[in-house]
């Protein structure tokens, strides 16, 4: 017996450790004075202190909280009224309507995602603050009804004609009786779509237009950057924040368990639905701020860029000088930027793509060419980057280098032996380095490290070749550490591995945080990217769009923008300007292109290479 | 006589397509007990219902003191009513449940307070101000639903089966304490039940009512000792209903045996219906009965043996003190005053009323 009662205990602090053992990490992380995940060096408030200081995540937490608070109470609203009219329906009547209620909640966000998103474009809407929240008002309303009409079943139909009888008028019975009945069931359901909306995600991704960011998609799109500890923080505020509505939640269906409740109760009630009505005017005022985004206005511009691809300040500083009010929002990769332009669901006027998929939209029509005239500073641009960008921009008709950079091999000095070359693919196949070894979680940087090292060109589209490619990797797999994107950085910072394939302005960096660091452009070859600005075809602002790009290639603009996200710029004033000179002519950042043997920009295969690509990644990775 | 307070006019009411009410006229007293008595489903509550306007009838015309009032709302009426499972409101106290009807017409504190205090002594709750109703018993909470409709001053207060869900002794005990409220505040009670002692008990008048048609008005006693049809007979109280055949006047034949009567005007040879109670029946030796019979079962009830006796293929209720054996041979005997005639039913309705008992 006390034998079983012991397991009985073991699995159940088992149980608790399995389910809260992430968030635990989390939070702890979160006051982590270290930016590594893997060592402690002391308590620290700082990531709450930068994250509240952090304009673009707080205003994320605005939108968060209004869109959560205007949705849950325009759905408790409507939610309360559906419910009152279901509960006076027919019985089949009724069994349908809460069927067909119940439907969308139980249906995958991904499928209400895509679905709103359709319907919004079909109304031809633009998405923006508006479509999110009609979005969430209408995966909240289910909610709010699962949880009112319950209520209906301990309702007493006499108590509300004793009321009439007593001399209240009908709106006087339902508020003084009826509604003290069904409250319970309102404010439940009222926080649960509060909670719904606060966590949503997936529906707001799909949803969201230019310059709208919730908290979610604010974390998703800062992930690119790779997990800033700001991010912990935050994480750990919302989750403390849906854990104290659970908690009003619970609190509120435990009172339902008794049905008797203290005056004192009810002025608490009265005075959170006083609190509540104040708290929905302000929003509606807010709202009609937040909303104001309008692609037609003359004095805008839409630009869809790369997460933490542009200082900030450089977008208020055109604004200052041009008048032009810059919207400006960010993508994670070219896969979840292409829809999103070719759906039309968003409209943007600039977008900055990669060399490949630059490629893919000239094919597809989609750009406007560059009116050069407009562009005096792009004297600034070093002609090399531009010659590179003929590649997959003949005549370099559409496009604009914005950055550029090579992919190469990250190795921490202190941690490989001195005596080893590090500038050649192979070091990669060194059995030495066993799990000390990273690579990139993306089907062409993998196979492009495989292909250079053969000799290859990694464009090739010869399928003995690219099977030769595959065998290599599939060899290389047990001393791969981790294939991984993002946490190549992370990991090399904090020491966690000895070699690593990363982008040369994560590079950059990452030996500002840890000098260990070196990187190396293999001589075998490698991949040089360019990531370009172009005007997209259906663009409204054509004329501020090039003052914009106008702006960018001015020298200092250029050098302001390469210190704050380390990537390498194309703009030969800007780099002047840098002060440290083992920076300005750096390597990594500046390589001498001519000195590089097989450097190639992706070219842009079409679907059944993808997929073909694919594949032979999927049998690596299952390998 | 007392003035006439409410009128129902030519009252027809359905409900899908069942017709409930079909052109009733009623009238009720001012200062009136008046019961609507009725197996469920005779439209006794849609009167109720009617007069206390949670239901319209689809037409005809409800006065209230010479006032049409068909289309008044209810909370523009001049009555109230006590809900069959008292409504009380569960989230307030007894005290704001009495003062709910006098806060919405804005009466000031010390009324109110004052009005409270009266109604619980009333009622004999006093002190249960601050009690919810989930803690207090079924009879209490039927009495702070009686108190908080009194509070109002009602012209006539409506009660819908107020005792039926309290047990026997409480349900006596409060048939009293009913009567002596009505007494107390002088008002005009309209009271629906299905339970006949309840109706005789305390009505000033009763209506027995089948089937949406009213089948009789009167006292109790006229109702119980002339019942005018076999459905108000059988209703009321229990009764041998036997078919026979009227003679001529005051006399009778039953089962092919002549009893004497004092109805007269039925005609000659015309077949009736014929009422005698249970208690009405003397059991006496059988040579001394009109007809004879055998015992074939015998029930101690308290006060008095129940006995069903077989006489010519009928079987006979019978209430006495005094009990006879089964299987003893008996004589029935019946006053020739004691002897009910009744038209056999003309219409389908009636028909169908008697059928469905």
């Amino acid at each position: 017996m006390k034998k079983s009662a012991w397991a009985g205990k073991l699995y159940l602090i088992l149980v608790l450790i399995f389910l809260y053992a992430p968030i635990f990490t989390l939070i702890v992380l979160s006051f982590n004075d270290s930016k590594s995940r893997s060592h402690w060096d002391g308590f620290t408030l700082d990531w709450y202190i930068s994250l509240f200081s952090n304009e673009y995540i707080m205003n994320a937490f605005w939108n968060t909280i209004l869109i959560a608070l205007v949705s849950s109470i325009v759905a408790t609203l409507v939610g309360t009224a559906a419910s009152i009219g279901m509960y006076r329906m027919k019985l089949p009547m009724k069994r349908l309507m809460m069927g067909v209620t119940n439907i969308p909640m139980l249906n995958a966000d991904i499928v209400t995602g895509i679905s709103l998103m359709l319907l919004f474009i079909a109304c031809r809407m633009t998405m923006g603050f508006a479509s999110v929240l009609i979005a969430h008002i209408t995966f909240n309303i289910p909610y709010v009804i699962i949880s009112v009409l319950p209520r209906f079943a301990s309702l007493d139909k006499s108590q509300f004609e004793a009321a009439l009888d007593l001399g209240a008028t009908p709106v006087v019975a339902f508020r003084k009786i009826v509604l003290p009945d069904l409250m319970p069931g309102i404010i439940a359901g009222f926080l649960m779509s509060f909670t719904m909306s606060l966590d949503d995600f997936i529906i707001t991704h799909f949803t969201k237009g230019p310059g709208v960011d919730t908290l979610s998609t604010k974390i998703y799109a800062e992930l690119k950057k790779g997990i800033n500890p700001e991010i912990y923080a935050l994480s750990t505020i919302l989750f403390a924040f849906v854990l104290l509505m659970l908690f009003l939640i619970n609190m509120k269906n435990s009172d339902r368990t008794s049905r008797r409740r203290g005056p004192k109760n009810w002025a608490f009630l009265r005075k959170a639905t006083a609190g509540i009505s104040i708290g929905l005017f302000l929003c509606l005022s807010l709202t009609s701020c937040a909303s104001s985004y309008d692609y037609d206005d003359e004095n805008t511009l839409f630009v869809y860029n790369w997460g933490e691809y542009l200082d900030p300040t450089i977008i208020e500083d055109f604004t200052e000088e041009t008048g032009i009010e810059v919207i400006y929002d960010e993508y994670e990769t070219n896969e979840v930027m292409y829809p999103k332009i070719i759906s039309g669901a968003a409209q943007y006027d600039l977008v900055c793509p990669s060399d490949y998929m630059i490629e893919k939209m000239i094919s597809e029509d989609l750009l406007l060419p560059l009116d050069k005239s407009k562009l005096p500073n792009l004297k600034n641009i070093d002609p090399a980057y531009l010659k590179m960008s003929e590649s997959f921009d003949p005549g370099n008709k559409y496009s604009l280098p914005h950055t550029f950079g090579t992919v190469g091999i990250l190795y921490n000095k202190s941690m490989v032996d001195p005596e080893d070359s590090f500038d050649t693919w192979s070091i990669l196949w060194d059995e030495k380095y066993k799990d000390d070894i990273l690579m990139q979680d993306s089907v062409r940087d993998a196979m492009m490290v495989a292909l250079k090292l053969l000799g290859y060109s990694m464009n090739t589209t010869d399928p003995n070749e690219l099977r030769e490619a595959q065998q290599l990797l599939m060899k290389q797999k047990p001393l791969v550490q981790a294939y991984v994107v993002d946490q190549v950085r992370d990991k090399m910072i904090g020491n966690e591995a000895a070699i690593g394939v990363i982008y040369s302005g994560e590079a950059i960096y990452t030996q500002e945080e840890n000098p260990d660091l070196e990187y190396v452009i293999p001589k075998e070859g490698t991949n040089f990217w360019l990531d370009s600005w172009v005007i997209l075809k259906g663009t409204k602002h054509e004329e501020n769009a090039h003052k914009f790009l106008n702006f960018l290639m001015e020298p200092e603009m250029g050098w302001r923008n390469f210190d704050y996200i380390t990537y390498s710029t194309p703009n030969i004033g800007g780099r002047a300007l840098i002060e440290e000179e083992e920076i300005r002519n750096s390597e990594i950042a500046f390589p001498h292109l001519e000195d590089y043997y097989g450097l190639e920009t992706y070219s842009y295969m079409g679907d059944d290479y993808e997929r073909q690509m694919n594949r032979l990644w999927r049998e690596v990775k299952s390998f | 006589m007392a003035e006439r307070l409410v009128e129902l006019q030519n009252i027809c009411k359905s409900f899908g397509n069942t017709q409930v009410l079909d052109d009733l006229n009623l009238y009720i007293r001012e200062n009136e007990f008046l019961t609507l008595l009725g197996p469920s489903g005779c439209g006794k509550t849609t009167i109720l219902r009617i007069l206390g306007g949670f239901e319209s009838p689809d037409s005809g015309h409800v006065m209230f003191h010479n006032k049409d009032i068909t289309n008044l709302p209810p909370h523009s009426r001049e009555l109230n009513t006590v809900f069959q499972k008292y409504a009380l409101f569960p989230h307030m106290t007894i005290a704001e449940n009495i003062a709910f009807g006098l806060k919405i017409k804005k009466k000031s504190e010390s009324y109110i307070k004052d009005k409270i205090s009266y109604a619980l002594k009333l009622v004999n709750l006093d002190g249960f101000e601050n009690r919810y109703p989930d803690s207090l018993s079924g009879g209490q909470q039927q009495r702070i639903a009686i108190a908080r409709a009194i509070v109002n001053e009602p012209k006539m207060l409506l009660l819908d089966e107020p005792l039926g869900a309290l047990d026997l002794k409480l349900r006596q005990d409060m048939q009293y304490e009913l009567i002596r409220l009505k007494n107390e505040l002088g008002i005009t009670f309209l009271y629906v039940t299905h339970d006949q002692e309840e109706a005789l008990t305390m009505s000033d008048t009763i209506v027995v009512m089948n089937q949406g048609y009213i089948q009789q008005i009167g006292t109790p006693k006229d109702i119980y000792d002339e019942p005018q049809n076999a459905f108000v007979a059988d209703f009321i109280g229990d009764s041998n209903i036997i078919p026979g055949i009227m003679i001529h006047d005051k006399l009778v034949k039953i089962l092919d045996a002549n009893f004497d009567c004092v109805d007269t005007g039925f005609g000659e040879n015309k077949p009736v219906d014929v009422v005698i109670r249970p208690e009405d029946v003397d059991l006496v030796e059988p040579e001394k009965g009109i007809i004879t019979g055998t015992v074939t079962d015998v029930l101690f009830k308290g006060v008095h043996y129940e006995m069903c006796v077989m006489a010519r293929d009928f079987e006979w209720i019978v209430q006495s003190t005094d009990s006879f054996p089964v299987d003893s041979k008996v004589g029935i005997w019946v006053d020739p005053f004691n002897i009910q005639i009744m038209h056999k039913p003309e219409s389908e309705d009636e028909k169908a009323a008697v059928i469905d008992l």
